[in-house]
This record gives structure tokens, sequence and C-alpha cells, in this order.
């Protein structure tokens, strides 16, 4: 079955070493969520700055949370900071020009 | 020394009455009111001095509002400030310590600490939620707040609950696993070829596990692919489309020839195997018809076979491997063996040309793990047997060798699949092929003209033409030989 008393089924000389699954191969089994959610990150916080909306600008920090949670590891964490950062200050320059309390939608 | 104090308060007065005065000027600026009030200053206010007090509530309320009737409002103050005036004029002795209190009542302007209870036909504005200072009027930004909260909890549990499936996951296999390979983890950064006997994580939910060093295979890659439980919106779409962890093994087995004969074959659920089908290069070139059930080998209904030929079928379906899959039914969810394994159909460009894809000796195997999302660690002892069939056949399969005829016809397949692909191809290899060879007519030419030496200028140009007409009457020769052979 698994291991033969007699022999055993180890080869160290026969070891190969690791190769990373190059994503250009491929790019269909990637997951695109994280780089969707940065990019709607960043579009929402942009208009939340320039049309000075409060729920752009919230609904920017929320993306960029989410897209935290599903990045990868080997991620760069720059953009994601940045993209959090942008977010952040999207909101607080929001609030700073108008302080007045969200009205909801109905 | 109360001449002193007499004197100070008188100064103060004399000091607001033209303060007062000027005021009631300015306040009325306006040519035609002061013509009014010149020569009787209090003639207006008289009618008014029985309620002095009214016009002076009236102050301050309207004051947020805007302002309608300046006018009246600026005769209040001027009466209140001289009456006020007056009063103190008359008591100063006894109001010393009023006056004290009321030094800078200038700045009080028709606000008086007098309290009447007046209020009839008098709009009270609502202040602006951003002044009204209560927490209360921010309560959309307090449920984003806490949406955001609740989001981090979540990712931090999740995340913890991944880890802790991942690790007893490792811990029920190590054994097994350490027994068979002689290298088991690895994250090929490290220099030496050590194990470093530690799931790589890719992410909060995929972790990897690499082991090598053995016979038969050159490897196997481990994947467990949980559900994103860190992600609150994943999380919430699940509870509307139920779905479980899966535990992906991928075995890639030497290239050696002797290891692996040449066959395409997988088992599994219905809905893997129709799915797999469509997907997969091999499966769809080798394996044309429907998946067929397993009834033959008294597997359960759920499960269905694809197989390049029935031989295939017969040799990998032996007792052991009916025993391994019949008891484990509902946690595989597709074995698949295949020495044409290249991955999922990829879409292909336009105008580019294919080239055959490259393909591995491989064995693939997905689990489901019990728990359909609810799993707990304890879940993970159950894949154990699994990892055992895994080993398994990775003996077997090297084992396994067709006879003469299935041979045949496996060869067969290759070879017509291989044409296929030529066929398939043939237009783009030939687009292909001209435009090389225009360009690098095209490249001859350009060298020609810049040659800045006539001489060699025409002696190029005369080569040039020598080959093309040495290839015109190669053509003419062949053209000849085929009609020759035609006829």
């Amino acid at each position: 079955m698994s291991a033969n008393s007699m022999t055993d089924p180890r080869r160290p000389n026969k070891i190969f070493r690791y190769k990373p699954p190059s994503t250009d191969s491929n790019p269909t089994l990637e997951d695109p969520t994280p780089d969707y959610m940065n990019l709607l990150g960043m579009i929402f916080s942009m208009c939340g700055l320039m049309l000075k909306l409060k729920w752009c600008a919230w609904i920017a920090v929320y993306c960029s949370f989410i897209s935290f949670a599903n990045s990868r590891s080997s991620e760069d964490t720059k953009q994601m900071m940045s993209s959090f950062m942008l977010s952040i200050s999207a909101v607080v320059m929001s609030y700073l020009q108008n302080p007045q309390p969200m009205s909801p939608p109905w | 020394m109360r001449s002193c104090l007499l004197l100070l308060p008188a100064l103060l007065l004399l000091l607001t009455l033209p303060d007062t005065r000027g005021r009631y000027n300015d306040d009325f600026d306006d040519g035609e009111d002061l013509a009014e009030f010149d020569d009787n200053d209090f003639a207006e206010f008289e009618d008014v001095n029985e309620d002095p007090t009214v016009e002076v509530e009236s102050e301050p309320p309207p004051k947020p509002a805007p302002s309608s009737i300046p006018v009246e409002d600026d005769e209040d103050e001027a009466t209140v400030e001289i009456e006020d005036g007056q009063d103190e004029f008359e008591d100063a002795d006894a109001q010393d310590q009023d006056m004290y209190s009321k030094y800078d009542k200038d700045e009080f302007e028709g606000y008086e600490k007098t309290n009447s209870p007046f209020k009839d036909t008098l709009i009270y504005q609502d202040v602006p939620a951003h002044l009204q200072n209560s927490w209360e009027s921010y309560y959309m930004e307090i449920l984003m707040v806490t949406g955001l909260l609740a989001y981090i909890m979540n990712y931090i549990i999740g995340k913890n609950k991944n880890s802790r499936l991942a690790q007893a996951w490792f811990n029920s296999h190590r054994e097994l696993l350490e027994s068979n390979f002689a290298l088991v983890g690895d994250d090929g950064t490290s220099k030496e070829a050590t194990s470093t006997g530690k799931l790589n994580q890719e992410n909060e939910h995929i972790y990897n596990l690499w082991c090598s060093g053995r016979v038969c295979c050159e490897g196997m890659l481990i994947q467990l692919k949980f559900l994103k439980r860190q992600d609150l919106l994943n999380v919430l779409a699940r509870m509307m489309r139920p779905t479980c962890d899966q535990v992906v093994g991928q075995i890639k087995v030497t290239l050696n020839d002797e290891d692996m004969d040449t066959f395409v074959f997988a088992v599994g659920s219905r809905k893997a195997m129709s799915r797999l089908q469509k997907e997969m290069q091999d499966l769809s070139e080798f394996c044309g018809d429907k998946p067929k059930s397993g009834a033959k080998y008294s597997l359960p209904d759920s499960l269905s076979i694809l197989s390049e030929m029935a031989e295939v079928s017969d040799g990998v379906m032996d007792s052991k491997m009916v025993h391994y899959i019949t008891n484990h039914a509902d946690k595989i969810e597709s074995i698949h063996f295949s020495d044409q394994f290249s991955g999922p159909k990829v879409m292909q460009e336009e105008g580019q040309p294919l080239k055959l894809p490259e393909t591995k000796k491989t064995l693939l195997f997905t689990f489901n793990v019990p728990g359909m999302g609810n799993t707990s660690p304890k879940d993970m002892d159950s894949l154990v047997p699994l990892m055992n069939m895994v080993i398994y056949s990775i003996d077997k399969v090297k084992k396994l060798r067709l006879n003469r005829e299935g041979k045949l016809k496996a060869d067969r397949n290759r070879a017509r699949v291989e044409e296929n692909f030529l066929k398939q191809t043939h237009a783009q290899r030939q687009e292909a092929a001209q435009t090389r060879r225009e360009e690098k007519k095209r490249a001859e030419k350009e060298r020609i003209m810049n040659e800045e030496d006539p001489e060699r200028q025409r002696r190029l140009e005369e080569a040039a033409q020598r080959r093309e007409q040495k290839k015109l009457e190669k053509k003419q020769m062949k053209m000849k030989q085929i009609k020759v052979k035609a006829m």
C-alpha cells in the first residue's frame, strides 16, 4: 500500500525542487477579484474626492478591504496600502469639506 | 473714593449712550428713517414702552433665521438700550454691582435675561444637522464603521479557521508523506533541498505542499483550496450556494516513458466529469464519448468514467481501486490519469500559429473535504485513506501496461490528434511562413538600397535576381515531376 516495510520508496537522489507554476501559462486559474476590487476602489475614491460624494468614499474603503482580504501573499503590499490610503483620504476629505452626516437614499 | 466710584460708571454710561445713538444712526442709514425720528427720538418708542421685554424676547429666536425684519429689530434694540441706560442712570447708587455686571452689556444688544414665555407666531427653524452636536444624526456613518469592524472580525476569524484546518490536515498526513517522500515541503527559495516540513501559504485560503524524492514520480504538489472564509462577501454568498473545501493533489510523474504507459482516463462525480470533458484539452481530444456509468465495476451511480478505451478502464479499475473509490465516493470529486496532460483548453489568439501544447504525464486528484463548509479539523483525518489511494495509484500506474492492441490504438489516437491539430493550424502556419518570406525579401531590398557603393549595389541585385530565378526553376521542376507522377 503506502510504504513497503521491505523497500523504502523514498529516493533522496531523485529530488526535484519546487517550481511555482508560472501564471502566464494558466491565466484562467488566477482569481481576478483582488485586482478588480483594487481598481474599483481607486475609481470610487477618485469619484468621492472629485464629486464630493460621501457614499463613494465609503464604498472605496470597503473595496480596498475586500481587495486586501483576497490578495495573494506574493502581491505587492505597497499597492494595497496605497489604495487603502487613497480611500481613507477620500472619506476624510469628504467629511472635512462637508461635515454634514450622510443622508440615506430613501 | 465714593466720588471715584460714581464717576466710573458715569463715564461708562457716557460712553455707551453715544454708542447706542451711533448705532441708532448706523442702523437707520436710510435717509427717510432718520428724518422720521430726528425731532423726537423717543416718540415712536413711547407706544412700545409698555412691553419692552416682548421685543427683547423676539430678538434671540429669530437671530438664526434670516433677518426679514431688520428695521424693527433695530428699533427694539435701541429702545432697550436707551431705557436701560435711563434706568441705570437713575439708580446709579443702588445698582453699583449691577452696573459692573452689565459692564459690557454693549456686547449683548437686545439680549436680556428677562424671562417671558411669550412664544406665539414664532417660527423655530431647525438647527442644521451638523450643528446639532449629537451623534445620532451620524447614524449612517456609524453603520458603515460597524460594517467595517464586522468585516475585519470576520477576516481574522476566517483566516484563523483556515489556518487551523490546514495545520490539522498536515498533521494527519505528515507521517504518510514523510514515509513516502524524501522531501516534504519546499518553497523553492532555499539553496539546499531540505524539507521545510511546513505548508506554503499562498493566500489566506490556499496552501501548497511540494513533496519529492520517490520512485515512479517527479514530485507531488498538494494544494489545499479552502473556502474564502476571510472574505465576508464570500461568506454571505456561500449561505446562498453551499460549496466545500477541496484538496487538490497534482502528481507529476517522471517523463520517463517507462513510468507511465500512454493512456487517458478519468473517474469522478458526474458533474465534474462533464465539466472536465469540456474544459480539459486531453480529455476532450481523447475521450470523445460521454461519461459512462461505472456500474460495470460496481461503482456507485454518482460516479462516471471517461476513458480512452475500455482496456484502460479495466486496467485501472482493479479491485483495490474500486474498493477505495466505493468507500469514499462522496469525497471524490475527480481522478484524472493522463500522459497527454496540458491543462485546460487555452483560448487561441487570432492570427497566431499554434504550437502543440506541451504535455506531461500527470495524475490529478481532487477530493472534497467532508462537512460542506462547516469543516472541523477532525474531518481531515478522513482524508488519509484517500492519500493512501494516491500513493497506491502512483505505484500502480507504473505497473500498468497496455497490451499490443491497446498500444496500437493509443498510438493511432495520438497521431490522429496531432494531424488534426496540424490541419487546423495549416492555414495559419502558411500565413506565418508567407509573412516571414516577405519580411526577408524586404530586408534584403533595404540592404541593397542602403549600399552606398553603386558597384556593390549592382552585384547584390544581380545575386538576388539569380536566387529568384533558381527558385522559380525549382518550382517548375517540381510541378513537372508531380504531373509526371500523376500521369
